[in-house]
């Protein structure tokens, strides 16, 4: 049982990395990839939404729509879900974390939108998790999408001193050190 | 399960989707209004009521992120009341009301053409058959004489979403009572040829050209331009010639009026007044109604 949440956090986290596997959440990944503090700021905000909506998904989805055969309400549900869920974080962060609340301007919102969010408790749908494993996947997921948000401002600071030929200036430059990034990752792919 | 004991056969699936719905849509307004008492922040209630009174488009047009933003500089004392370009006077009474200061008028900035030469006056080189859009027909060295001058293709006019512009004889007309001054048509401009200035009043004299070649050079290409030969700047200190090219600076500017003998020196045509309704011909500023087009010059030299 152990052993397979741990597996299950690293495939989530690291194997499979949201971002650099299944391109989902690339807007606020090229977005707020700028500075290393906003970065790790949206990176927690995002596993933590993350997380409520995979949870409260899944105790709805499992235990009040498959019971009365509204699977195909799955999307709109879900979709609900996780403005409300997003609409509290935002709140509390406001509360709690005014700094940071100014620093994600628009992108808090946007994890409304965030399609890694939607995508992560798809996937907890589709792979049939139990309770433990869905919490357990989302933090992974979660945290996954963290860590690449994380390597990427990084990155990006470094970047700024950088000099970057002419042509792959700006959003040129960003996306190629994703796609270079994305190719370290595929190192973790097991070839069986 | 509570559930599981309902028979479902009893209530259609339709019946079931919105019941569902509804108890977790009444679930979440719930829990989402408790959480707004709770976490509730104390902020200063006059950035709610800026904001309410600014438009709310989100344009981007102050420079600041939005409106709530623009709502909390102003508050903060970091923009000022009238900083709202698409409100308008009205918004920033509103405003200035709130905040509980003096509402002084900003000059409003407005777009104008440093071009005059209408389809008459400009010479072309041959006969230009070829895209129909300014960016593109400015690639092409030969498009017509003038090298700075308007292409009268009217990509200002397609990137307006005000509908503030048209075309008349082969130059842009601003509809100063649309146009919001979003700056748009200053970027849409290949030449670089719209500018926005301070209209401090009404009617702004502007210098109608923007070539750069020295005075033969726009003499053989066009019969409106600047010949840069500065008359305009002996008489009035408002003006400077620099680089072939006279310029007027704003911040010197009063009105039209303080500035005829500098234009009756001007041996080109290249001043223009822009009103209201765009541009409006000097001779029709400065002339009295009795007088005739041909002694205009005359006319404007001597003081009213």
């Amino acid at each position: 049982m152990t052993a397979e949440l741990i597996f299950i956090f690293l495939t989530a986290a690291i194997i499979n990395n949201f971002v650099f596997k299944y391109f989902l959440g690339i807007c606020p990944f090229l977005g707020v990839s700028r500075r290393v503090d906003m970065a790790v700021g949206m990176g927690f905000a995002v596993t933590f939404v993350m997380t409520v909506a995979g949870v409260l998904t899944w105790i709805v989805y499992d235990l009040v729509l498959t019971r009365i055969g509204l699977e195909f309400l799955q999307y709109i549900t879900f979709i609900l879900i996780i403005a409300g869920a997003v609409q509290l974080v935002e709140m509390y962060i406001r509360k709690f974390f005014p700094s940071l609340y100014e620093s994600f301007g628009i992108f808090l919102p946007m994890i409304t939108t965030n399609c890694a969010i939607l995508g992560a408790c798809l996937f907890i749908q589709k792979f049939e998790y139990g309770f433990v494993q869905t919490l357990v996947f989302s933090i992974g997921a979660g945290l996954g999408f963290a860590l690449a948000i994380t390597i990427m401002a990084g990155i990006r600071e470094e970047l700024d001193f950088a000099d970057v030929p002419k042509p792959f200036r700006g959003p040129g430059i960003t996306l190629l050190t994703a796609a270079i990034l994305a190719m370290a990752f595929s190192g973790f792919l097991i070839k069986r | 399960m509570l559930i599981g004991a309902i028979p479902i056969a009893a209530i259609s699936i339709v019946g079931w989707s919105v019941l569902v719905l509804f108890l977790l849509a009444l679930a979440f307004a719930l829990g989402l209004t408790i959480a707004s008492i709770k976490l509730r922040v104390e902020q200063d209630p006059r950035i709610d009521q800026v904001e309410q009174a600014l438009p709310g488009a989100n344009c981007g047009g102050c420079g600041m992120a939005g409106c709530a933003a623009f709502a909390k500089a102003v508050v903060l004392g970091k923009a000022p009341v009238t900083g709202c370009p698409v409100g308008g006077p009205s918004c920033g009474e509103r405003i200035a009301a709130i905040m509980g200061v003096s509402f002084e008028m900003k000059v409003k900035t407005r777009p104008v053409l440093h071009c005059v030469a209408g389809s008459a006056s400009r010479k072309l080189r041959a006969p230009y058959h070829g895209s129909l859009r300014c960016s593109e027909a400015n690639l092409i060295p030969g498009v017509q004489g003038c090298a700075y001058g308007c292409l009268g293709l009217g990509d200002c006019i397609e990137v307006c979403k005000f509908g503030a512009l048209r075309m008349e004889d082969g130059l842009p007309i601003f509809d100063y009572a649309k146009c919001t001054s979003c700056g748009a048509c200053v970027t849409a401009c290949p030449r670089g040829l719209i500018e926005l200035i301070p209209f401090k009043n009404e009617q702004m004299l502007v210098v109608g050209c923007s070539s750069r070649d020295p005075g033969k050079v726009v003499r053989q290409v066009c019969d409106a331009g600047c010949l840069g030969c500065g008359a305009c700047a002996r008489k009035s200190d408002v003006f400077a010639a620099n680089g072939n090219l006279a310029c007027i600076d704003y911040t010197k500017y009063t009105d039209v009026d303080s500035l005829k003998e500098a234009f009756a020196k001007c041996p080109a045509k290249a001043l223009v007044v822009f009103g209201p309704t765009g541009r409006i011909p000097v001779k029709d500023v400065y002339a009295k109604p009795s007088d005739t087009e041909a002694d205009r010059t005359e006319e404007a030299a001597t003081p009213a």
